[in-house]
Order: structure tokens, then C-alpha cells, then sequence
């Protein structure tokens, strides 16, 4: 793929729109909920398709993803991971309803982690807006409980790529004493990637060709 | 010489023979195809991920799509000394997990499983077996050495066909 590896420099900015965007989803979020909840980066990479259900802990691990289509001046899809296993503790913290069954959820359980998702990704959108300069809006949110490989497949068929690039910001959330976290990821379609590394580039000012 | 685990990715099409076990992790949407050929025990599979190649100038891949991905395994099968006359296949995957991203009429894991149907029909090879559609995603083992396909699933029992 051209678009070649993030340089550090690049790296550290998009830590800096992760860091924003963290701010602004842990202020909706608080509203929300109607406490305080504090959020944190911990990693931000650009990953391959195939290194991703590695990282979420293996091709068949079960995995919660909020799923929602992105569009605008790039087309994408957006993904925000939830390890399974905590998804009670989620709901618990959103609704204050704490779930019996991770891999079944109440309908208001599902809404719940699909407004979570929702609020990430429109958080994480407008700063990179704020940055890059690329106006990007999401659609609705969907829920999908699965192996972590078949929800990347399904996303990679739809993107119509077998090779892809995704760009993930790894946030915590501190409630009280729970910590909980999700992965925020971007896969732009095949023709965005470039655009979107250009617009990244131009903003930084450094040259678009490296 | 003892058996391999061969993994076939996103796209991919490759060919074994007895006592190999094939391997697709996570199929959602994308078809598993298996071919088999019981007299010689030599088979493969096609992990296809789009209906057609017509709608594209250029197949630099051909396992990505069911059309050219069946042509392709079945052309490399021949050329460990099968005959098409000899093929079985079986069908793993397609399912529909995401109804909301891109709306289309027909979801693409159907599309997937259609395409891959009228490609096998249009060869002459038999399905003998299917673990297809529905909105959960799989992982699928073909054994070499009796072309049985052996299935996992979120949270439900192993099915072998």
C-alpha cells in the first residue's frame, strides 16, 4: 500500500486528535450518564487488516462492535470494539442496569452500548475535523456480537478491500474505580486512505509523497 | 511426511491432499468453498469474498471473487491430477452480519452464496453440504482425508457436514 507507515511525528498527532476527542466524548458521556466519567488514550496505531483480530485478542475471540458507515469527504466504516466480557459492567454504567448475559442483551442494553459507540465515533470524527480538516459524519449505529475475524471480514467485504488499513485510537474509561475500554477504528475505503493521508500531511505541513 | 494445517485467508484459494486440514477463520460474509475429490483425496478451498468479477476491468486476485475463485481452484485441482468429473463442494459462510452499513437489496452474504451456486452449477459439480446465511459468523475446518468440513460458531454446538 503507498501510504507507507505513519511517521512519529505524524503518530503523536493523531495521539493529540485522540486526546481531543477523548475530552469531548467524556463530556457527552457524562452528560449522559449524569456522573462523572473521565477518559484516556492509551494507544494510538495505524494497524493492517490482518493484524487487527490480533489485537483484540485473537481471530476468534468474541467481541462486541459497534459498526457505523462514515461519509463525507472520505467514505469509510467505523468500528468501536468492547471486549465481551464487560459488556455488563458497560451497560451497568450507561443505564444502570447491569446485564446477565453478555453475548444477549436487553434491547435497552443493546441501545445503550449503540449510543456509547455513537458517541466515540462522533467525538473522535469532529476532532479530526478540528485537525485534518476533513468533514466526516457518521451514520447509524448498528451492534454486532461475534468472532472478532468475521466482523473484520464483513467489514472488509463491504469496504470491497482484502488489504486494509486501520486507523485505531484505544481509549479507557475511569468511572469511579471501574476501568473500561474501547477500540475506536477507521477503515477508510481503498480511495479515502490516500485522501485521507494527504489531508493529514497538509495539515501537518510536510510533503504528501513520502 | 505428516499432515498440515493450512490456513486460507481473506481471498485466497488453495489446494491440499489426505491427511491435510484446511482452515478459514472467521468467515462472515465471505464464502468458504470447498472442493473435494474423493477417489484421489486431494481437494482445496476458496475463501471468496465478492459475487462477480465482471464489474471490475482488471482480477489481479482471482479467489476474490466467486466466479473467478471456482474457475481458478478448480484449473489448479486438475493440475494435482484431478478431473472436475470427480469434484464435490460444500459452502460455508455468507451470512448476513451487519444489516446496516451499505443498504443494498439483497445483502451481500446472499449475493456471495448465489454467485458461488451458479459458478458450481455452471461446472457440473454437486453441493454435498452447507453451512450458510443466517447473522453469525464461522470457522471452518475441511479434513483431506474423508472431505468432511467440520463447522464453529458463536455459542453453539460444532457441526460437521
Amino acid at each position: 500500500m503507498e501510504t507507507g507507515q505513519f511517521t512519529e511525528f505524524q503518530m503523536d498527532a493523531l495521539r493529540e486528535i485522540g486526546n481531543v476527542g477523548a475530552g469531548n466524548a467524556a463530556t457527552a458521556l457524562s452528560q449522559m450518564v449524569g456522573r462523572r466519567v473521565d477518559m484516556s488514550v492509551t494507544k494510538v496505531m495505524v494497524l493492517p487488516a490482518d493484524a487487527i483480530a490480533k489485537f483484540l485478542g485473537g481471530i476468534e475471540k468474541n467481541v462486541a462492535a459497534v459498526h457505523m458507515p462514515v461519509y463525507g469527504e472520505m467514505l469509510g466504516i467505523a468500528l468501536i470494539f468492547f471486549p465481551l466480557e464487560r459488556l455488563p459492567e458497560l451497560s451497568a454504567m450507561l443505564i444502570g442496569q447491569k446485564e446477565e448475559d453478555p453475548a444477549n442483551l436487553s434491547e435497552l442494553g443493546q441501545s445503550a452500548i449503540k449510543e456509547l459507540g455513537s458517541i466515540l465515533t462522533g467525538a473522535y470524527l469532529s476532532a479530526l475535523f478540528r485537525f485534518i480538516h476533513i468533514q466526516l459524519i457518521h451514520g447509524v449505529p448498528g451492534l454486532v456480537i461475534d468472532m472478532a475475524q468475521a466482523i473484520l471480514d464483513t467489514v472488509l467485504v463491504e469496504l470491497e478491500q482484502r488489504e486494509e488499513v486501520a486507523i485505531v485510537i484505544e481509549t479507557e474509561f475511569l468511572e469511579d474505580d471501574k476501568q473500561l475500554t474501547g477500540s475506536f477504528f477507521l477503515l477508510p475505503e481503498a480511495g479515502s486512505l490516500k485522501k485521507f493521508f494527504e489531508a493529514f500531511s497538509k495539515a501537518l505541513g510536510i510533503p504528501s509523497d513520502g | 511426511m505428516g499432515e498440515k494445517n493450512i490456513v486460507v485467508g481473506i481471498a485466497e484459494f488453495k489446494t491440499a491432499r489426505d491427511p491435510d486440514l484446511m482452515v478459514a477463520y472467521g468467515l462472515g460474509s465471505c464464502v468458504g468453498v470447498t472442493l473435494y475429490d474423493r477417489l484421489h483425496k486431494v481437494g482445496g478451498m476458496a475463501h471468496v469474498m465478492l459475487p462477480s468479477s465482471r464489474l471490475h476491468s482488471t482480477v489481479s486476485i482471482p479467489g476474490k471473487y466467486a466466479d473467478t475463485g471456482i474457475e481458478a481452484l478448480c484449473s489448479a485441482l486438475i493440475g494435482e491430477g484431478s478431473n472436475s468429473k470427480f469434484l464435490e463442494a460444500k459452502l460455508v459462510g455468507g451470512a448476513n452480519m451487519f444489516v446496516s452499513i451499505i443498504q443494498q437489496a439483497v445483502p451481500i452474504g446472499t449475493r456471495n452464496l448465489s454467485a458461488v451456486r451458479e459458478k458450481l452449477r455452471e461446472k457440473g459439480i454437486p453441493i454435498k453440504g452447507e453451512d450458510v446465511g443466517g447473522i453469525h459468523g464461522r470457522t471452518m475446518f475441511f479434513n483431506l482425508s474423508d472431505g468432511k468440513v467440520e463447522i464453529r460458531k458463536l455459542n453453539q454446538p460444532n457441526n460437521v457436514i
